[in-house]
């Protein structure tokens, strides 16, 4: 078990840099989610904390030792790739016990750990198959099985689940969550789904373009988020963002005016310096924080396209007067039947032109 | 259904055709030849005349050893060479890799016969740039055409010179087939460079050498063009006639088309046999 610490680490091939100085603090058994979309460097950076890409430039260090000049193998890290990367022509138990028998480790310390691994990942029957012959799922628990064995100081994954299907992705979710209970150890995981981060970590790494844009656990970064992006990108269905006016201040906050009404205005309280009246701002508002007429801050008058019904809950896909498409959760047996209705907003956020929150 | 088979054929027809004239029926001609004696006009059908002969043929018997020979030395050299130099070429640290690639495969681009006199050339007595090469280390000069172990050495290096490249391409093609990640996963199970070769890639490459492997037995059966230009047909007397080489000798020399038709059989069917023990001795463990 150990601390993991990035200083300001910088990634380039060759002179594009994808990595702007990251800085993040992982705690000892701390299970953290780096997430964003596709391309945003997750990979990179879970990689020079293996050590399988050079760091440009800023330190990484494990239990408290830089490890920019130490060789992966040395790390005390062991990674479960998206692709598995089993070795194809060896039987599940040689695939777990390769890295131990390669490097000498008593063979009785190799077979008490494999036997442990696959009793932890109950594969124990699948041992001598090979890995071509085995489900998705299993191929999984085999990756997984042969990091356990190492007794790695922290578990790196790559987007573990993304190869597998929908129901397989929750079992196993759940199955590397118990895992990390059992183990203790720390674990960072990358994915680009937010609701493998929301429901697996103890803390995310929201990522975009290089960068970090928020790090919190995951309820902060719902209710709290830094931007316009970790506040669209944590959420499903995603945030609404309405674009409207400030129209004046109040001794309670800044008043702001969504579509040219003034039964559409919202009070906002704001700590930080108010913005001008008349400049432009955005609006977020969650699905489910909007309210039936007269509920909230403001109504707002709305068209509805289509209504999904899942049972216990609606999503009505919905316009504002001046075209912005929103979508609204309802409880399923409170949706009107009618093309169009008047919503309140119970809660919303506040964020200036560029994206950053107004708080 | 059966009506578009039958329009199918008709369109393969003209194909099949000729696939059945030039090619099954010289197959199935000459081995019906090789049960004829071809030295008397009419022929005559005699199944004992030729194979008779082949067992007790000392020609073919010396044949068949220097082609064995050449096989079981040459092949396996070739390969291992092969391999070094694919895995070179796989190397991150090699620049100009396109230069190389292309190098390697030139070979077997070049003409047969400029190819057999460069090495007529290079290896000669007096003038040839390998004899100064040993001179200028201390060793003595070699008559590479005039002595039986020289010669077979010089057929050996030729074939291999002219085939190695074009085995590396293909293995090169087969490591380059094997995903990174599976590299970097047992980096990270603290293997070494060196066991990862041992223990990854050969395993995993194995039905891409026994393919290389096959590929050279085959052709190494039929050597016929670097003993007929390099060593002057397969001298100094016979000491490099290769079957290939005897079956030209018998055919169209002595006009002996019986004979050169079982000697052409005897070797593909030891073609194959050695191909067959190959793949069984190299199969998948179920
Ligand atoms: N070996 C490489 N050479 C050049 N660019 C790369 C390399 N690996 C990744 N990149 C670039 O770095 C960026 C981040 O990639 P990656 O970390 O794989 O993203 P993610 O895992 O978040 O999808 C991408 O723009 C990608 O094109
Ligand atoms: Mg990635």
């Amino acid at each position: 078990m150990a601390t993991v610490t990035l200083k300001n680490v910088v990634k380039r091939f060759g002179s594009f840099e994808v990595v702007h100085g990251a800085n993040i603090d992982i705690r000892d058994g701390e299970f953290i989610v780096f997430v964003g979309p596709s391309g945003c460097g997750k990979s990179t950076l879970l990689r020079m904390i293996a050590g399988l890409e050079d760091i440009s430039g800023g330190e990484i260090a494990i239990g408290g030792k830089v490890v920019n000049d130490v060789e992966p193998a040395d790390r005390g890290i062991a990674m479960v790739f998206q692709s598995y990367a089993l070795y194809p022509h060896m039987s599940v138990e040689q695939n777990l016990s390769f890295g131990l028998r390669m490097t000498g480790n008593p063979k009785a310390d190799t077979e008490r750990r494999v036997k442990r691994a696959a009793e932890i990942l109950r594969i124990s029957e699948l041992m001598d198959r090979r890995p071509k012959k085995l489900s998705g799922g299993q191929r999984q628990r085999v990756a997984i099985g042969r990091a356990i064995v190492r007794e790695p100081q922290v578990f790196l994954f790559d987007e573990p689940l993304s190869n597998l299907d929908a129901e397989l992705r929750v079992q196993m979710r759940v199955e590397i969550s118990r895992l990390h209970k059992e183990l203790g150890t720390t674990m960072i995981y990358v994915t680009h789904d937010q609701t493998e981060a929301m429901t697996l970590a103890d803390r995310i790494v929201v990522l975009r373009g290089g960068h970090v844009e928020q790090i919190g656990k995951p309820l902060d970064l719902y209710d709290n988020p830094d931007n316009q992006f970790v506040a669209g990108f944590v959420g499903s269905p995603k945030m609404n963002f309405i674009k409207a006016r400030v129209v004046g201040h109040e001794a309670r906050g800044v008043v702001v005016e969504l579509a040219g009404e003034e039964k559409t205005r919202i009070v906002q309280p704001l700590a930080d310096a108010a913005p001008e009246t008349g400049s432009k701002v955005i609006v977020g508002v969650r699905p489910e924080h909007f309210g039936l007429a007269g509920e909230g801050d403001a109504d707002l008058p709305v068209a509805i396209d289509v209504v999904e019904h899942l049972g216990g809950t609606s999503f009505l896909y919905a316009r504002t007067a001046n075209g912005e498409d929103v979508v609204i959760q309802r409880d399923a047996t409170r949706v009107p039947d009618t093309p169009g209705i008047t919503v309140s907003i119970r809660k919303s956020y506040l964020f200036d032109e560029k994206g950053l929150r107004l708080r | 259904m059966r009506y578009r088979n039958a329009t199918a054929y008709r369109f393969l027809t003209p194909y099949l055709l000729i696939f059945a004239i030039f090619w099954v029926w010289p197959i199935i001609s000459s081995f019906m030849i090789s049960f004829q004696a071809t030295r008397t006009v009419p022929w005559r059908f005699a199944p004992g005349f030729n194979w008779g002969r082949l067992i007790g043929d000392p020609a073919f018997f010396n044949a068949l050893k220097n082609t064995l020979l050449i096989l079981v030395i040459q092949v396996p050299v070739m390969i291992a060479l092969a391999m070094v130099m694919a895995v070179l070429l796989n190397s991150p640290l090699l620049k100009a890799r396109g230069l190389y690639r292309f190098a390697f495969f030139a070979p077997v681009v070049v003409g047969e016969v400029a190819y057999s006199a460069v090495f007529r050339l290079m290896f000669s007595l007096d003038f040839g740039i390998v004899n100064k090469l040993l001179n200028s280390i201390g060793l003595p000069k070699i008559d590479w055409f005039s002595n039986v172990t020289p010669a077979m050495a010089l057929i050996m290096i030729a074939v291999t010179w002219r085939w190695a490249g074009y085995n590396a391409i293909i293995l090169l093609a087969g490591m380059q087939s094997i995903p990174e990640d599976v590299y970097e996963a047992a980096t990270l199970d603290r293997v070494s460079k060196l066991k990862q070769f041992f223990y990854i890639t050969l395993p995993l490459l194995k039905p891409v050498i026994v393919f290389c492997a096959v590929l050279s037995i085959i052709g190494t059966m039929q050597l016929f063009t670097e003993p007929f230009l390099i060593t002057e047909r397969g001298g100094p007397g016979g000491g490099t006639e290769t079957l290939g080489l005897l079956l030209y000798r018998q055919g169209f020399r002595s006009l002996n088309f019986g004979y050169a038709s079982a000697v052409a059989y005897t070797m593909a069917a030891l073609a194959i046999a050695i191909t067959l023990v190959q793949l069984w001795l190299t199969r998948e463990p179920k």
